[in-house]
Order: C-alpha cells, then structure tokens, then sequence
C-alpha cells in the first residue's frame, strides 16, 4: 500500500518495560482505526516465531500503520510491532530504516513512547519527556510533562527518538511512570495505567480524540494485578528480613 | 500425493521432531540429495537448550566423529518418491545464522518444488494429544476437522519455527504438528520416543501415508548419539 501523507505526525512504540510504548501504539493505532502498510522483518530479531491463540504463525516483525486525518489536522503514521531488534547493530539498523521512512514521507514530529520505571509502587503516573529543542520542552510543560534533565532511553524506543533528532526531525519523547514489574519467568506486566496517563498527554498533544473507556477498564485490571505483586513483593522482603533477625547471632562475633 | 510436500524437524524440545524425522528416514529409505553446512552450525552450543539461540553465545565449532570418520554439522535434504516427500533433518543454528540458515533452507525446498511443508516438534505440556499450527487459518480449520486441534499459544523458538515464520512470508502454505511431551528441567532435549510416535501416527493419518510403526523403539529412539570430547 502506498500512502501519500499530508504533513504527518510519526508515533513510535515498540515492547519495551511494562508494554507502555507498544500498547500506546497499538491503543492508537485500533482507536483511529489505522491502516498497516508496510511491514518490516530483520535477522536482528529474536530467532522465533510467535503462534497466536488462533493457532497461526506470526513472524515477529514491526509495522508501519497509516491514519489518514481531517484536513485541519496532521496525518499520523504509527510505528510498533511485536519485538525490538536484540543486537546494538540490529538496533540502529531498525531505528534509522524507521526515521529514514520519517523522513521520506516528510514527518514534521516524532513522538517516541517509553516507560519511565521508578523503584516504588505509582499511585498517580507523572509523565517525564524530553525533546529536540528548548521551543518543544516549553510545549511539554504546557501539557503537565516534566522535563528530564538527566537519565537514558534505552533500545530502539530511545534511539529512534536520538537519531530523529540527528536527521532534524522535531522529535519528543513521552516517557510514564510505573514500577515495571515482572513475571516469575521475566516477562513484564502491562501498565495499562502508565499508558493511559501517557495517552492523555499524547492525544492532547496532537490534539485528537480517542475513547478511553477501553483503556480505563484495562488499567483498573492491571493496578489491580500490580498491587498483588506489590503485596507478595512486601510479604516477601518482611519474611526474609524474619528469617534474617531469627538467624542472627546473639552475640557478635570477631575472627 | 502428486505435489512435493516437504517435513522439516530438528532437536528441539525432548527431540520429538528429530526422532520423528529419523524414522521416516529410517522407514521410508529416501536418497540423500541435498546437504546445507553453515559456519554458524556449533557442535557444542553454549545454552540449553540448544534452540535458545543468544547473541553473546556462539557456541563452538567442530567435527562429530561417526564410524572413525569426520561429520561437519549440516542439515540434510532426502527425497521420497512414494510418498512424495522431501525430508528434512535440521539443525540449530547459533543466534548469528538462525535466519540466514532457515532461508537457505527454504531455497533449497523452492528449487526442489515443495509446495507445502509439515514441521514436527515438541510441545512441553505433559502428556496428550498432538496439536497444530498454520500458516493460515484455512489449515488450522482442515486440522480441526480431521481431529488435530490446536493448544499452544507463544513463542516457537529455533530452526524449525523460523522455516514455518519464513515459509508464511514467501507464501508456502505450512503446517506445524506438536507432539505433546513432558518438559525435563535437567535435559530439555532428552528423548521422548512416546511423543514422537504419536506424532507419526497424527502425521501417517493427515498424509495418509499408511505408515507402518511397528519397527519404531519406543524405548530407545533417538537415545543412540553420545559424544566424547577432545579438543
């Protein structure tokens, strides 16, 4: 499919802590109903594929989804897919074949997506960014972002957002709070919640409208799981700092 | 079976697939017509299972030695004239090669005419019945229909699943056949012969190939390699 877009916006979201990046992406993209046009696979992803529930074989790949706007507004393109390169190469690779596709349709912002993971539990997500230039951080502090002055993005999420810049893309990346915790086997838990604080700047942002009732039923699912690893995660610390005290020698010890 | 169908299978998990291949190979007497070597085939892998491919674990080349004689690790191509199968015994590549192999492979297939192309491996949820995957919702029905249903949901890590992800994208239609086995901690690849017969048996039916599994060892299939190192 080829697209002629009209002075777009790019989005970008791929997995990454908690899924915030890649479930604003594909929030966006099913809310605007966006079309995909362009696939793209690497040797630099993960060696597998993926069966979905259906019983048919995906191979993992990022997309490229088209949604065509009113007139008054810009067109967006919307960058995710279902993994991130693995290698530092494979990286680079993708994130500058996305930005040198930013660049040919003529995008004239780049709004990348990312978790901002934090060591305590997150009541209410604050939203951190950072941006190109000193015009666009004073943009974000009218939308309540906190600028970053400090800190790293890692992996495709955040050298999109560094590259963009190198090719003079305006660029801004929308960073949200969560605790980012994981599965006994190491997988993250979506945060709904960080995402949709992170969409509520977003859509205003880029000034649409986007339903998020959906999205509030899957935060009140996913604070709900968050705050049972948060319990199991105190029992845990409290019994080994039991376990910790009833070992403890009555009397110190020298050797 | 008038068109090429190819069967791919490698060690994966419990060895279902490969001990599976091995006996068609064994039973059905193919000729060897094709071979594939790869620099980024290892013959000691630095993760378990062998299929887990990592960037920073390129495993280590070598030799196997068969019968007093030298063995480069390769994947093998024999075809069957009747049935008119193309098998293929796989074999892992490290994180490096796993693409560029997998698309070699289905090279090699396209210029032999395969059309279609079954994969058998293991599937670690205990024991049951063999289940499917597709590359399109079409075959997943026909299987439905003839009894194989469907039951894994994730990743389909190595060799195998990458030719049936790479298939899809060229247009290949394919099938993949799990063998349920029981997943061991200790050896994630120790034989599960049981697995595999019944994959073999789920295969012969969707084929029809009548095949005969009274030769198959229950209990000592694909328990036959053993290595001694030098170095």
């Amino acid at each position: 499919m080829e697209i002629k877009p009209e002075s777009p916006c790019m989005v970008t979201g791929l997995p990454g802590a908690a899924g915030v990046a890649k479930l604003s992406a594909d929030y966006l993209v099913k809310q605007l109903k966006g079309e995909l046009f362009e696939e793209l696979y690497s040797d630099a992803f993960p060696p597998h594929v993926l069966i979905k529930k259906d019983g048919t074989v995906e191979l993992l790949r990022n997309e490229l989804f088209y949604c065509k706007r009113s007139e008054s507004r810009n067109d967006l393109i919307i960058f995710t897919g279902n993994t991130q390169a693995v290698s530092s190469e494979g990286q680079y690779e993708v994130a500058n074949e996305t930005v040198m596709r930013a660049k040919r349709f003529g995008v004239v912002k780049l709004f990348a997506t990312a978790a901002y993971v934090v060591e305590k539990p997150v009541e209410k997500p604050t939203v951190h960014g950072a941006a190109t230039d000193s015009s666009l951080i004073e943009e974000l502090k009218q939308f309540g972002v906190v600028p970053m002055d400090t800190g790293s993005i890692t992996g495709t999420n955040g050298l999109l957002f560094g590259l963009a810049a190198l090719q003079d893309i305006p660029s801004i990346c929308l960073l949200s709070e969560t605790p980012a915790y994981t599965t006994p086997t190491g997988r993250f838990v979506v945060d709904a919640k960080a995402t949709k604080a992170l969409l509520e700047v977003l859509t205003k942002m880029l000034g649409i409208d986007v339903d998020m009732k959906p999205l509030d039923e899957e935060a009140k699912l996913s604070e709900e799981f968050i705050r049972r690893m948060e319990e199991i995660e105190q029992r845990t610390i409290d019994e080994v700092r039991k376990a910790a005290a009833s070992r403890a020698p009555k009397e110190q010890m020298y050797t | 079976m008038t068109e090429l169908v190819g069967i791919v299978a490698s060690r994966g998990m419990r060895s279902v697939g490969i001990i599976a291949i091995d006996y068609l190979i064994k039973k059905l007497q193919p000729r060897l017509i094709d071979e594939l070597y790869s620099t980024h085939f290892p013959i000691i892998y630095e993760t378990q299972p062998s299929y887990a491919a990592h960037p920073d674990h390129s495993g280590m080349p070598g030799i196997r030695l068969q019968k007093g004689g030298a063995v480069l690790p390769k994947i093998e191509f024999y075809l069957s004239r009747s049935p008119n199968l193309l098998l293929i015994r796989g074999y892992h590549a490290n994180f490096q090669g796993q693409y560029e192999v997998a698309e070699q492979v289905l090279d090699t297939c396209e210029k032999h005419g395969v059309k279609r192309l079954f994969v058998l491996a293991g599937y670690g949820v205990g024991e049951g019945e063999v289940c499917c995957a597709a590359t399109e919702i079409e075959l997943v029905e026909a299987l439905k229909a003839r009894g194989i249903g469907t039951g894994y949901e994730g990743p389909f890590m190595g060799f195998s699943g990458l030719v049936l992800g790479l298939a899809k994208l060229r247009g290949i239609k394919g099938v993949c056949l799990f063998g349920r086995s029981q997943p061991s901690v200790e050896d994630p690849e120790y034989p599960d012969p049981q697995a595999a017969k019944k994959l073999l048996e789920s295969l012969s039916k969707v084929l029809d190939l009548s095949l005969d599994l009274s030769e198959f060892d229950e209990k000592h299939a694909g328990q036959s390699e053993t290595t001694v190192m030098g170095s």
